[in-house]
């Protein structure tokens, strides 16, 4: 059974590489009241330091440090570990975002994020790296089912016809928490646990709304399938066959 | 001036120089045929002089050997062509009259000419019997025995004139000429449509618009001024930006900071209330940043779904309390670039949101075309202002009042975008009140689902 990280024992160990020395210590200082065990390093000299000296959970990387930059330790680091990494890009550009990803980060944010957003995906992340922990990270980019396909780096979701369904981040949370159990049911508070703290759901949407609007944007899409199904009392099933890529 | 020369079609250089030529060519080749004819006429008038004092001579002494009874036979004889003669007791040419001065003229020639003519006297006029005529002269000669010999001459002894072939080969050079003029100008004035290419290339953001620096030496010195002008204008340009950018781009990291800053205080409202501003900030950078971008986008294109798009937008609006509804056909299938689509639909509903309290969204496709009509309730934008809307900067303060945050980027930067997009923003005042903008792009579905 998949939980939520807060059930796992040991709390997890997050390696901040950043070269602003206030942002590191806020960012320490944020998720340490959150739970997490916080080791800080400047550049990549002190992150590979700190990457040979104890084994991390996730890696939270600067994309603009001075010397080598977060792209080339996110290379360096995938050569030899399959330790999550959510990249921190400053500029919001496309390019940098779809870069990041390709050179094997997990996940990215653009500065000025809202720390919140952050303790989101880290925690989405890391319950992601639990679940399929044997498969290298480059493993886990996509689910496919009835012919639609998720691009879990890039946060997308095609349909049969190829073309893009833009979903919200609340929805494409749930659609992960779906793919990740398919053929289950999954209550309200698991999916409301595995979707909550995301920047465009502060006002904590109910399960139900979050739901119905996924259903809207994928069975009404035309295709007059059942995709998720709900269960009088118990919660959610996701319906189709999902495979990974 | 420059009006009616246009309405003629002569903007161009090239029909104006062709104008100019036209002209000029046309009044040297009018004055030198003027010139030419005048001395060919003269020759002509002398020659058929000659000629005509020479049958004078002749029939006169003809006449005058012969007896008075076949002196009318043998007149008659000896006309022919231009020239008719009779015998009579009485002149029939009377002198004076309108044309005095030209038959005097001509009795002088003709007494310088043939001076044997004058042992009699010579009468030069009109016929006394016939109506006046400028082309007919009647010359009467007086014999030995008081009797007349009376010689009308119809028209000038001329030779005909070799004109025509004069202005035959005349036009003939003036083509040529015009022809020849027509390539030179095309060929000088060549370098001046580069001119207007590179600056126009240049206002779209080029970054190579160079004109090069050939041909005559006025044109080459141009150009290098020209790219001098365009290089000068180009960093000026590209300094502001980076500076902008620059500015926009390093105030993310102190905002990084006040973002973590506030987690850790204690007041929730005021916490929450910091965000917010943080919020705006953000906002307003990343919009500083998009219209500074401007149409250089690294964003590819895709297929999507503007149904899902519009549906998330709608979607946040909804959860911030925003009171905004949708209607739309199930998918709309279209090539577009995600990120950007949503920064300018996104801009307009927020528009909606903020001066009109209420957005009504209604998409819709035909005829290849996409259609989303955004309608608010606010106070619309007064007709004059209608096309201003569109220019950066302008919060068109007057009409829509309110505190709104933003700097009056969205607009600007929709349009922009959805230009990139081969489409179009449409504003309008609707009847009932409030501002109705109309969206329109091409749909060019890779996949042809084009579902209504």
């Amino acid at each position: 059974m998949l939980l939520p990280t807060s059930s796992v024992e040991r709390s997890p160990r997050i390696l901040i590489v950043d070269d602003d020395g206030q942002i590191r210590q806020l960012l320490a200082g944020f998720l340490r009241e959150n739970g997490f065990g916080v080791a800080l390093a400047r550049d990549g000299v002190e992150m590979r330091q700190a990457v040979l000296a104890e084994n991390f959970d996730l890696i939270v990387l600067d994309l603009m440090l001075p010397g080598a930059g977060g792209l080339d330790l996110c290379r360096e680091l995938r050569r030899t570990s399959s330790v999550p990494v959510i990249m921190l890009t400053a500029k919001g550009d496309d390019t940098d975002r779809i870069v990041g990803l390709e050179v094997g980060a997990d996940d990215y944010l653009a500065k000025p994020f809202n720390p919140r957003e952050l303790l989101a995906r880290i925690k989405a992340v890391l319950r992601r790296s639990s679940g399929g922990s044997a498969e290298p990270a480059l493993a886990r980019q996509g689910f496919g089912f009835d012919g639609w396909r998720v691009d879990v780096l890039r946060r997308e979701l095609i349909n049969p016809d190829g073309v893009l369904v833009d979903l919200s981040g609340g929805e494409f949370e749930l659609m992960l928490a779906f793919l990740e159990s398919p053929n289950r049911i999954l209550s309200r508070d698991w999916l409301l646990e595995a979707t909550r703290n995301r920047a465009g759901d502060v006002f904590d949407r109910s399960i139900d709304v979050l739901v119905s609007r996924l259903r809207r944007k994928i069975e009404q899409g035309g295709y007059g399938i059942e995709v998720i199904k709900t269960v009088r009392g118990a919660g959610y099933l996701f319906m189709p066959k999902v495979t990974r890529a | 001036m420059r009006s009616w020369l246009n309405k003629l079609g002569l903007d161009t250089l090239t029909n104006r120089t062709i104008l100019l030529m036209l002209i000029g060519i046309g009044v040297v080749h009018l004055a030198s045929l003027y010139a030419y004819q005048l001395a060919l006429d003269r020759d002509a008038s002398i020659a058929s002089d000659v000629r005509l004092a020479d049958r004078l001579l002749t029939i006169k002494r003809a006449v005058m050997r012969v007896a008075p009874l076949e002196r009318e036979t043998v007149a008659h004889e000896l006309s022919g062509g231009p020239i008719e003669a009779h015998w009579s007791r009485a002149e029939h040419a009377i002198a004076g009259g309108p044309g005095s001065a030209e038959w005097e003229n001509l009795r002088a020639r003709i007494q310088e000419l043939a001076p044997e003519l004058t042992s009699g006297q010579i009468v030069i006029g009109s016929n006394r019997k016939l109506e006046r005529d400028p082309h007919l002269a009647l010359i009467s000669l007086q014999l030995p025995d008081e009797s007349w010999v009376n010689v009308s001459v119809f028209s000038k002894l001329t030779p005909p004139s070799s004109s025509h072939g004069t202005v035959l080969s005349t036009s003939l050079m003036a083509l040529g000429v015009i022809g020849f003029a027509i390539l030179l100008v095309r060929w000088m004035t060549r370098p001046l449509r580069t001119f207007a290419d590179a600056a126009r290339r240049l206002y779209q953001g080029s970054d190579q618009a160079r004109v090069p620096e050939e041909g005559p030496r006025e044109v080459r010195e141009l150009a290098a001024a020209f790219n001098e002008m365009q290089a000068r204008i180009k960093r000026l340009i590209d300094d502001r930006t980076h500076a902008l950018a620059a500015v926009s781009h390093d105030l993310k990291t102190p905002i990084t900071r006040l973002r973590l800053k506030t987690e850790s205080l204690k007041d929730a409202s005021l916490a929450t209330s910091i965000s917010s501003d943080l919020s705006e900030m953000e906002e307003m950078l990343d919009q500083t940043l998009a219209y500074l971008r401007g149409e250089r986008t690294d964003e590819d294109m895709r297929a999507l779904d503007l149904v899902a798009l519009v549906q998330t937008l709608v979607d946040d609006a909804m959860d911030a309390g925003s009171t905004i509804s949708f209607s739309a056909p199930a998918r709309l299938a279209l090539e577009g670039r995600p990120l950007a689509l949503k920064r300018a639909i996104g801009n307009l509903i927020d528009n909606a949101l903020k001066y009109g309290m209420r957005a009504r969204l209604t998409l819709s496709s035909d005829a290849g075309m996409a259609r989303l009509v955004i309608d608010d309730d606010g106070p619309g934008i007064p007709a004059d202002d209608l096309k201003r809307a569109f220019e950066p900067f302008q919060r068109l303060e007057q009409s829509r009042n309110k505190d709104t945050g933003g700097f009056g980027l969205g607009l600007t930067i929709a349009r922009t975008i959805l230009n990139g997009h081969g489409g179009a923003i449409a504003l309008a005042n609707r009847a009932e009140g409030g501002l109705s903008v109309t969206v329109t792009m091409p749909v060019k579905a890779a996949d042809g689902t084009k579902i209504s």
